[in-house]
């Protein structure tokens, strides 16, 4: 329901000085309404501000001139192109920005599950996030204000989309916006700290948790004996008494079966490593923002994590979990309940690559100076032509790979040739060197 | 057949009650009741849209009608998403306080879910109160979700007591809204039902200097437009 801004009404912008014409209306949040509106035939989206919140907010026409002189962090922020002005009318502004394409799912549509994405793609969701907020921070830059409504995803692909940056600021700067609760840094619900980038961070780790859980780290056994959950309920939960509902130490906040069954099934889920990084994450990272988890570490991570991925027969897609099978953990498919049975794997370096039919290996795997690549393929998983019962590793790349097999026997594996998924087989790719598991 | 593809169910939430409480006292007679059913069919839509985005709340709707006495005119709690609104018509006194004790008696512990968000109460009227409101307000105040509630206080017109209205609101920060034109109405109400369900349950994005104090933050409600000479009650 829009209040600010009619159909067809022109408004002009200030650098371009097009007229764009509003079309229909997008959504409203706490500082103004958004529109899909066009010019020269091509759509954008505009966000006009609530005449209230100009007044209380008094840098943001400034910051909004830095956002667009700066440009945006990468592609995947709905980053303000050049404010709005409208005749007649002094006091009122908005900025326009790219309108998100209607393959994008808000979060909330993940939360409810009217957006079902496959695990691998949530991954990506979230590792993409975590890529888009090293951006903006490595430039100096503080976000202020991850939550559920700013984030968009594709669940075909997990490509991202990040909107509502106009209080974006550099780190340290005084802003208008301190949060959105559930979400804010404990120092900034108790009013002890302004926002920076370490509780971006703190926000960061909070988003994550809840796309891959589908549920928020702190309610647990605390959450559950509140009745009314007012502002007095968030601020304990949220700021004052703070506590993981998976915390090692202390389980007197775990989570409580019937009301946080996500939780439960989501954590048994996945593989240690990622437990162990949430648990960082909400136990020495939530009092010391020099605890929390940096976007470089949820990056390898989130690979990883997005690495250990296999197909159960049934088609679900199953984690491995190298502690567990060290531990010799019979692991079930979650989707129905057969034992598993795991593909051939890929070991490099402490990092575990599940060799699925589908699997690719990028420069991330592949050359130890390109952490962190994902540009183009240099390995693909493939079956035999004559033996469909054969699989191999395919080298996509242009450099010859070097093999040692179990005997010690060395091989070469030129570029499109491919070498068998046998145990024991080692591959040098160049820097890195991998070992065959089955 | 779509193969599932990660278990688990949709996030946990919990139920909020909206209680809207009408004046349908004899002055509304006309264009105001007229009005008021208006503005409330208008914010279905948007309140309908804000709860869908809302996955922390599951949001459910009565609506209590007084005159002479109160009546329940939505007795059960309705699931937003099936939330019509029937016309109210309008005669008789303003049995205000009568109202808030039906609210109250709803309100008790032994009919509240054990677990909920703040209920919101919103109060619209034109008038005072000729019953015993202090009693109504003291009913309610006594039951520990009344005192939990978030309560809005919407006057029609120029003859509403805003006194009234603001010891209903129990919140010297958060003023009554006075519509005194139909278009005001319509912003007030939907104001209500979306801004203020949304503060009850998710709160938005934390502007500094909103009132704080309170059951939940409620963001600022918006400014009364222009008086129009010819849609002035
Ligand atoms: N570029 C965009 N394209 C499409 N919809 C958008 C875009 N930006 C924002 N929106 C919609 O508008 C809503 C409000 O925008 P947002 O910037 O978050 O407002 P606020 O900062 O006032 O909370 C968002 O939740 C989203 O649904
Ligand atoms: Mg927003
Ligand atoms: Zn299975």
């Amino acid at each position: 329901m829009s209040t600010l801004l009619q159909n067809n009404q022109i408004i002009n912008g200030e650098l371009t000085q097009q007229s764009y014409s509003i079309d229909t209306f997008l959504g409203a949040g706490t500082q103004g309404e958004v529109y899909r509106a066009q010019a020269n035939g091509r759509d954008v989206a505009v966000k006009w501000y609530f005449p209230h919140y100009i007044q209380n907010d008094l840098q943001l026409r400034q910051r909004l001139e830095n956002a667009i002189r700066k440009g945006s962090p990468d592609n995947n922020f709905l980053w303000p192109l050049e404010l709005v002005t409208q005749q007649n009318n002094n006091t009122g502004f908005g900025y326009v920005m790219p309108l998100r394409p209607n393959n994008f799912k808000s979060i909330v549509d993940l939360m409810r599950r009217r957006a079902e994405p496959s695990f691998h793609a949530l991954i990506s969701a979230c590792l993409a996030l975590s890529e888009s907020f090293l951006q903006l921070h490595a430039k100096g830059l503080c976000y202020r204000d991850i939550n559920f409504n700013n984030v968009f995803f594709d669940p075909n692909t997990g490509e991202i989309l990040i909107c509502d940056n106009d209080n974006v600021d550099v780190n340290g700067a005084t802003g208008a916006i301190n949060g959105t609760p559930r979400f804010m840094a404990p120092e900034l619900v108790r009013g002890d700290a302004p926002p920076n980038t370490e509780s971006d961070l703190f926000s960061l780790s909070i988003l994550l948790f809840y796309m891959l859980m589908l549920h928020h780290p702190l309610e647990g056994k605390r959450e559950a004996s509140i009745r009314c959950f007012d502002q007095s309920a968030m601020n304990k939960l949220y700021g004052t008494e703070p506590l993981f509902i998976f915390d090692p130490q202390d389980n007197s906040n775990a989570p409580v079966v019937g009301l946080h069954d996500n939780a439960l099934v989501y954590w048994a889920l996945y593989p240690q490593f990622l437990r162990d990084v949430f648990t960082r994450a909400f136990t020495t990272g939530i009092e010391d923002q020099h605890g929390r988890i940096r976007e470089n570490e949820w990056r390898v991570i989130l690979i990883n994590l997005r690495d250990s991925i296999f197909y159960c027969r049934c088609g679900g897609q199953n984690f491995y979990d190298s502690d567990s099978v060290k531990n010799g953990e019979n692991q079930k498919c979650w989707a129905c309940n057969h034992p598993l049975v795991y593909p051939p794997r890929l070991r490099i370096n402490n990092a575990v690559v599940m060799l699925n039919h589908d699997t690719k290996l990028y420069p991330h795997h592949t050359d130890r100076s390109q952490k962190f690549s994902f540009a183009t393929p240099q390995a693909a998983v493939i079956r035999h032509p004559q033996d469909p019962n054969r699989w191999g590793l395919q080298n996509l790349s242009t450099n010859a790979w070097t093999i040692t097999l179990p005997d010690n026997s060395v091989k070469t594996v030129e570029p499109q040739r491919s070498v068998n998924l046998t145990a024991g087989i080692s591959i040098n790719f160049g820097n890195t060197v991998a070992e065959i598991r089955v | 057949m779509e193969i599932i593809k990660r278990p688990g169910g949709a996030m946990a939430n919990r139920p909020l009650h909206f209680f809207w409480l009408a004046d349908c006292s004899g002055s509304m007679y006309g264009e105001k009741i007229e009005q008021l059913n208006y503005a409330i069919r208008n914010a279905i839509k948007p309140m309908q849209d804000v709860a869908a985005d809302n996955p922390n709340a599951q949001v459910m709707v009565r609506a209590v009608k007084f005159s002479t006495g109160a009546q329940w005119h939505i007795a059960t709690a309705t699931p937003v998403e099936e939330f019509k609104w029937d016309n109210l018509t309008s005669n008789g006194v303003t049995d205000m306080g009568l109202a808030l004790q039906l609210v109250a008696e709803q309100l008790d512990v032994s009919q509240m879910p054990e677990r909920c968000l703040p209920p919101v109460l919103v109060l619209v009227s034109d008038g005072q109160p000729t019953d015993d409101f202090n009693a109504g307000l003291a009913a309610l105040m006594s039951k520990p979700w009344g005192k939990k509630s978030v309560r809005i206080g919407i006057g029609i017109g120029q003859d509403v007591d805003l006194e009234v209205l603001q010891k209903f609101i129990g919140n010297p920060e958060v003023k009554p809204l006075q519509a005194n034109n139909a278009e005001d109405l319509v912003k007030y109400i939907r104001w209500a039902s979306t801004v203020v369900l949304q503060a009850a349950s998710a709160p938005a994005s934390q502007v500094k200097d909103q009132v704080s104090t309170g059951v939940v933050p409620i963001p600022q409600a918006p400014v009364a437009s222009d008086v129009e000479a010819d849609d002035v009650w």
